[in-house]
């Protein structure tokens, strides 16, 4: 210290308190950061904590390949099965509505809107994403399952415009009844509604991906006198695929956990599925594995039962899935992303 | 003849192709229509449902037109072609507005709470900060103030949350061990143990700060007195803070009702208001706008007295819209000759309305039928009879349990994304670590929110042993659930921050934290908080984690504390849902969904406004 002070070379030097002072705050930070650590750690004991208990008492064979599903009951029965067939039938359903949709408008974003257009229609897509599930299920529910079995009819004009003119008041827009035995809680109108929930994590992701195909290979395509649907379909989204992929894994390991629109819509009946009359499965009540955790967790009084123990058994399956799905999105477009 | 057919063919292939693409297109058009039909179906059905707006006659449409709409119209497109209104627009509309909606949510809170407790807190948790800061700006001390109002914060905090919830276990039973192998020594088992928990935590409280205290003055020489000084503040406000039950709390239950509402929401009003001004214009005016508030708001109350009328109310509203409203008007008129008008903007549409209503008062217009009344958020449930059914102990319960998440949430994922952006070097066994967290942080997004109730569940009530569905532990799972969002959104606003800000700075000799502090946070505030809001209006709707952790789905008493059994919105949403009267099932509940998606939308609305107004 001395020796610096001749030097003068202590006046560069920061004293040792403002030194401690940053070590602080970098400490501090790091804490915050670490945090992230500890909430992953946190869930994976906790779950594997209370599931190997279960696991004692059920074997994970049974568990696993076990039809029947049936905790709360006298006789309890943990077979996972028509909980997995459950969340799959969910898991297509909604495939079906939100993968071609979020892609088609994902090329119509990217593509063809032009910017004023986009940059109005992008954020009301991403609106879908940010409704709570609870009003989506309660829409399900109450407003679309009715739509699906009676259809439904629309006065294209309101009555006080309707009423002075009787003769208007003919123009009544009316949809038939698609589905007319339809049950009351069905998985059909659950995985349309998470279908429309998970347009824009299509939507968005993929259009990010299609942006970010330079313009380069597009002029090429052009100078070689494509039209614009082939510069879009044999250009920019094979040159996208990972991100689109990538787009759809994740989509669906949302739909995966998805909890409250299946809970109110889709009913809690465990239920291996029918193979021969596919859209059968559609129209009745199923269970998936998340409505599985909310029926065990609202029934009162359980303690720490066997079935209580199951909830984190099922927990564990889920969040299983959902990191392998999201670990191989991270994968795939880490790839594409290298391309550029 | 040959090139003739050759281009015949060429334009019938074009012309097919041209179909194609127009086939395409439109086909594209239709699937980016599908998702707005959507959302305009889930909106419109739920609404007609809701507020039936059929129901009302055209003249109260007219009336409305006439006060609300057209005014506001008009204001809007003046002030589009003049860049300086719409500035002062914008924060004449976020005081009035920003401020109504969390004076009221902390009025109602504090109403379900009692104010008494928050009061303490406050006057702990806050006082404890504010004395160092005013120390440091009295004595123009830099040196320590910093990291002396860290430690504060974090040790009121630690304590006050630490000594009812952490600490009390442990210190029953080591209380409770001490008293047995007192009471086995047979000299001193007659003797009465003259101390009891309460005592025991503040003897910690008090103890630990002096011994740290005394341990850094022997090593240090410089600055004694100044050190001193700011531990001394350290020693006896954290005794205030966790003696508060035994020595603060029954002096201050002696204050009237309406001086604890003040107290609670007037210290950071007040407080905020004394730092921004004394900066601007030095202390002297800063401490004459502090006093200023204060009379005004005491002068409200009085005023109030006299005419006999509930002061809780209007003292929250003078503080909490008052004073904010006040100070930017009043500065706008000031300073910004250009946008002045500006500030009337706000004031055109709560005029609009409470116009429209009393005229529509007493010419007795048919306004429409609507289940979204007052009564829906005033009101506890009733299953009897619809008209009269509300969700006041839910939304109060969403409020609590949303506004702990963000007091817990915000600065953890800030500091988190202020380490892996600023801090985390790229190599090294540190930037491997770096690498890992942002992976991890990845991975939390993507976990299905249920299983985040399952790690609330375990970690609350197995660990802890909290009882079933405290907001406390709904807070905290919700925090959880909502930290990689906040932290991602946070790490891509100081990803903006241009470098030549950060190494400007450090040319100038300041350090990384310096340079965080005063130059890369406040370019990247906005971004964050727009991350934030976004994720604050995700948790109000999250209901699966809140069912898993046991917070009751309907409930008829609004919680009482931060460590009372909780209720949320979204809930009792799911629980009516059940209901088949009509008058529930597409009245008061679609009512309650179009009350969740509108704060949905308002939350998007202003994150997506203080986007657009920052970058």
């Amino acid at each position: 210290m001395s020796q610096k002070d001749e030097t003068g070379l202590s006046s560069l030097e920061r004293s040792e308190f403002i030194r401690r002072k940053e070590r602080l705050y970098r400490r501090l930070l790091a804490g915050c950061a670490l945090l992230t650590i500890a909430v992953t750690v946190g869930i994976v004991l906790s779950l594997s904590g209370q599931a190997l208990t279960f696991f004692e008492s059920v074997s994970p064979v049974d568990f696993l390949t076990g039809q029947d599903w049936s905790p709360l009951s006298n006789e309890p029965s943990y077979g996972v099965l028509p909980l997995v067939s459950g969340t799959l039938v969910v898991v297509v359903g909604s495939a079906v509505v939100a993968l071609p949709i979020g892609l088609g408008a994902a090329i119509y974003l990217s593509e063809y809107a032009n910017p004023r257009v986009r940059a109005v229609v992008k954020p009301m897509l991403e609106i879908l994403a940010g409704i709570p599930t609870v009003v989506y299920g309660y829409f399900a529910l109450v407003y679309l399952t009715p739509i699906l079995r009676n259809g439904f009819s629309l006065p294209v004009l309101p009555e006080f415009v309707t009423d002075p003119l009787p003769v208007v008041s003919e123009f009544t827009l009316v949809v038939p009844g698609l589905v007319p035995d339809i049950n009351t809680f069905n998985a059909l109108s659950a995985s349309i509604v998470v279908g429309v929930m998970i347009i824009p994590m299509v939507s968005s992701i993929s259009e990010d991906a299609l942006s970010a195909v330079p313009d380069s290979l597009r002029e090429a395509a052009y100078g070689l006198g494509s039209t614009k649907f082939d510069v879009s379909t044999k250009v920019v989204v094979p040159a996208a695929t990972s991100g689109i992929v990538s787009s759809y894994v994740l989509a669906l390991s949302r739909a995966i956990g998805e909890t409250m629109i299946v809970v109110m819509a889709a009913g809690e009946s465990p239920r291996i599925p029918t193979v021969p009359n596919v859209f059968d499965n559609f129209t009745e009540s199923i269970e998936t594995m998340t409505v599985a955790m909310v029926n065990i967790a609202q029934a009162e009084s359980l303690g720490e039962t066997v079935a209580y123990e199951s909830m984190f058994a099922i927990g564990l399956t889920l969040f299983g899935l959902t990191l392998t799905m999201n670990y191989i999105a991270e994968r795939i477009s880490r790839r594409y992303r290298e391309e550029y | 003849m040959a090139t003739e057919s050759e281009t015949l063919h060429q334009s019938r292939r074009f012309r097919l192709s041209h179909i194609k693409g127009k086939l395409f297109e439109a086909v594209l058009v239709v699937a980016t229509l599908v998702g707005l039909v959507a959302l305009v179906m889930l909106f419109g059905f739920m609404f007609v449902d809701a507020v039936s707006p059929g129901s009302a006659s055209a003249e109260w449409y007219l009336l409305f037109f006439a006060t609300l709409v057209g005014p506001m119209s008009a204001f809007t497109l003046y002030s589009r072609r003049h860049p300086a209104v719409r500035g002062a627009n914008a924060r004449a509309s976020a005081a009035v507005f920003g401020g109504l909606a969390l004076s009221l949510a902390a009025f109602v809170v504090l109403r379900a709470m009692s104010p008494y407790g928050p009061l303490t807190y406050v006057i702990t948790v806050g006082g404890l900060p504010l004395s160092v800061v005013a120390y440091g700006r009295y004595t123009e001390e830099t040196y320590f103030i910093g990291p002396a109002v860290v430690l504060a914060t974090l040790l009121a905090i630690v304590w006050t949350l630490g000594s009812e919830v952490l600490l009390s276990p442990i210190l029953d039973a080591t209380f409770e061990l001490g008293v047995q192998l007192l009471g086995g020594l047979p000299v001193l088992g007659s003797v009465p143990v003259p101390v009891d928990r309460g005592h025991t935590v503040t003897a910690i409280a008090v103890g630990v700060p002096t011994l740290v205290a005394a341990s850094s003055l022997l090593r240090r020489r410089r600055s004694t007195d100044r050190l001193l000084v700011v531990l001394a503040v350290f020693a006896l406000s954290t005794a205030g803070t966790t003696g508060l039950n035994g020595l603060l709390r029954p002096y201050l239950e002696t204050v009237p009702a309406w001086m604890a509402y003040g107290g609670v929401i007037g210290t950071p009003v007040i407080g905020t208001l004394a730092l921004v001004v004394s900066r601007r214009r030095g202390l002297r005016s800063g401490v004459v706008a502090a006093g200023a508030a204060v009379v005004g708001t005491a002068l409200v109350a009085v005023v109030a007295l006299t005419l006999s009328v509930d002061p809780r109310l209007l003292v929250v509203l003078s503080l909490g819209v008052g004073v904010p409203t006040v100070y930017v008007v009043g500065r706008t008129v000031l300073t910004d000759r250009d946008g002045q008008v500006g500030v009337v903007g706000p004031f055109v549409i709560i005029g609009g309305i409470l116009l429209g209503a009393y005229i529509d008062q007493s010419l007795s217009v048919t306004g429409p039928d609507t289940w979204v009344t007052p009564t829906l958020l005033v009101e506890s449930w009733d299953g009897l009879f619809p008209t009269e059914a509300g969700a006041y102990p839910s939304t109060v319960g969403s409020v609590m349990i949303v506004g702990l998440m963000a007091l817990m949430a915000f600065p953890v994922g800030t500091g988190a994304a202020i380490y892996l952006e600023e801090y985390a070097p790229d190599s090294g066994w540190q930037g491997k670590l770096a690498g890992v967290i942002e992976l991890n942080i990845a991975n939390l997004a993507g976990v299905p929110s249920v299983v985040y109730g399952l790690l609330g569940l375990a970690l609350f009530q197995n660990v802890l042993d909290f009882a079933p569905g405290l907001v406390f532990s709904a807070s905290a799972t919700l925090g959880f659930l909502i930290l990689p969002i906040v932290i991602v959104s946070a790490q891509e606003a100081l990803r903006s921050v241009p470098d030549s800000l950060r190494e400007a700075s450090y040319g100038m000799g300041a350090s990384r934290w310096q340079t965080v502090r005063s130059v890369v946070l406040p370019e990247a505030v906005p971004g964050i908080l727009t991350g934030t809001i976004l994720a604050l209006g995700r948790a109000i709707g999250e209901t699966a984690p809140l069912i898993v952790i046991a917070v009751a789905t309907a409930t008829s008493s609004a919680p009482e504390g931060l460590f009372s059994s909780g209720a949320a919105l979204p809930l009792r949403l799911f629980s009516a849902s059940a209901n088949f009267d009509p008058a529930y099932r597409t009245g008061v509940v679609a009512a309650l969904a179009i009350v969740l998606l509108v704060l949905m939308l308002t939350m998007n609305a202003i994150a997506i406004i203080i986007r657009n107004r920052y970058q």
